[in-house]
């Protein structure tokens, strides 16, 4: 996990809750946003690569781009100690976004990966 | 699979990698040629008067609940109001300024240069690859792709039994394209000319924003339902400070 943590080392605190009316910090929100969009994208290349050297083809290897999401979303909730609304306005913002971006990264690489240690 | 194709080593050294390598650097070429094309323009005044009225707006609307009621009405008056309010716009001057916007020759120069920024090094790069690398099979992609794309992934090459997976080179320059994206966006940082969609939806907006948005700021002024939300501050304000002494 020391690479999650040291990729969205600077996410703050976006809201407080205050009786009943949330306020967001935009500036907060946008570089929340931003620090999950680099960490998808740099896991996606690792998991592209790492799918490559093992030799995953079809569908097998768009499982591994599932199971490597899962962990970065797994990674940056727990990175946001749990409360994901206080950093984030929504559940989906922290689990579905950068996923389609992530996916031509991830088979870029994966191809990259797989025909150098395979084929050549 | 009906075989295992074996390709030559030579392949991957002087396709995939080079053809990898240029595009990187030509997209960090592109990002830098276009960081120092970038012409310094002289805001209108008026305009930007009217977007910081917008923009005020905007909060106005946004924080209206921590405001007390009469101070948000007054507020709200002196945006709307019909003789003198900020956003109020006769019908008039609204088409004046769109029409302005688009003739001037600085706005469409900008465009212009940045669209052909983009498209000059793609189709440069694109005829590059068609004459260079074509006729033999680049890759495998790892994954299995239907029959119907065989035409588009496969083009040099003119065996009819060989597996789609075997793509030629021109469908690694589309890969490429596309995977890269996620790469510049890491290593230059946030602001990158490689994003074209973004970057047409930014041009498009800043041609209405002015004189339609006025209307549309006034409108929704208007709509604001006002809920004081801070009923019970003081005594929120005291329990807090009472926490603090103990």
């Amino acid at each position: 996990m020391a690479g999650h943590s040291d990729s969205s080392s600077s996410e703050k605190k976006s809201s407080e809750a205050m009786n009943d009316v949330l306020v967001f910090s935009a500036e907060n929100m946008q570089n929340n946003t931003k620090v999950i969009y680099y960490s998808r994208t740099f896991m996606s290349i690792i998991g592209g690569v790492i799918a490559g050297i093992l030799g995953f083809t079809g569908f097998m290897g768009f499982v591994f781009y599932f199971l490597v999401m899962a962990i970065t979303s797994i990674g940056l909730i727990a990175k946001a100690k749990f409360s994901v609304h206080s950093y984030f306005d929504s559940w989906n913002r922290i689990i579905l976004d950068g996923f389609m971006g992530g996916l031509m990264s991830f088979v870029l690489f994966w191809t990259f990966a797989y025909d150098i240690v395979h084929i050549f | 699979m009906a075989e295992d194709l074996v390709l030559d080593t030579a392949i991957r050294d002087w396709v995939l990698i080079p053809l990898s390598v240029v595009m990187v650097l030509i997209g960090i070429l592109r990002y830098f040629v276009s960081k120092l094309m970038r012409s310094s323009q002289v805001p209108d005044p008026k305009i930007v008067k009217e977007g910081q009225v917008i923009v005020r707006a905007r909060n106005l609307r946004a924080a209206a609940n921590f405001i007390p009621p009469k101070s948000f009405l007054s507020r709200r008056v002196y945006f709307s109001n019909e003789e003198n309010g900020l956003l109020f716009v006769p019908k008039g001057q609204t088409q004046n300024a769109q029409a302005q916007m688009f003739s001037d020759p600085n706005m469409a120069m900008d465009m212009m240069k940045k669209n052909l920024s983009m498209i000059i090094p793609q189709t440069l790069t694109f005829a590059w690859v068609n004459f260079f690398f074509s006729g033999f099979v680049a890759a495998k992609i790892p994954f299995p792709l239907t029959q119907r794309f065989r035409s588009m992934l496969q083009n040099g090459i003119d065996l009819s039994t060989v597996d789609v997976s075997y793509v030629s080179s021109r469908s690694w320059y589309f890969l490429n394209l596309f995977g890269l994206r996620g790469l510049f966006s890491l290593i230059l940082g946030e602001e990158n000319a490689t994003d074209d969609t973004q970057r047409m939806m930014q041009m498009s907006g800043f041609g209405f924003d002015p004189s339609k948005s006025l209307g549309a700021e006034k409108d929704g002024l208007d709509i604001v339902q006002h809920e004081w939300a801070l009923p019970k501050f003081e005594h929120r304000a005291e329990a807090v400070l009472k926490k603090l002494i103990r």
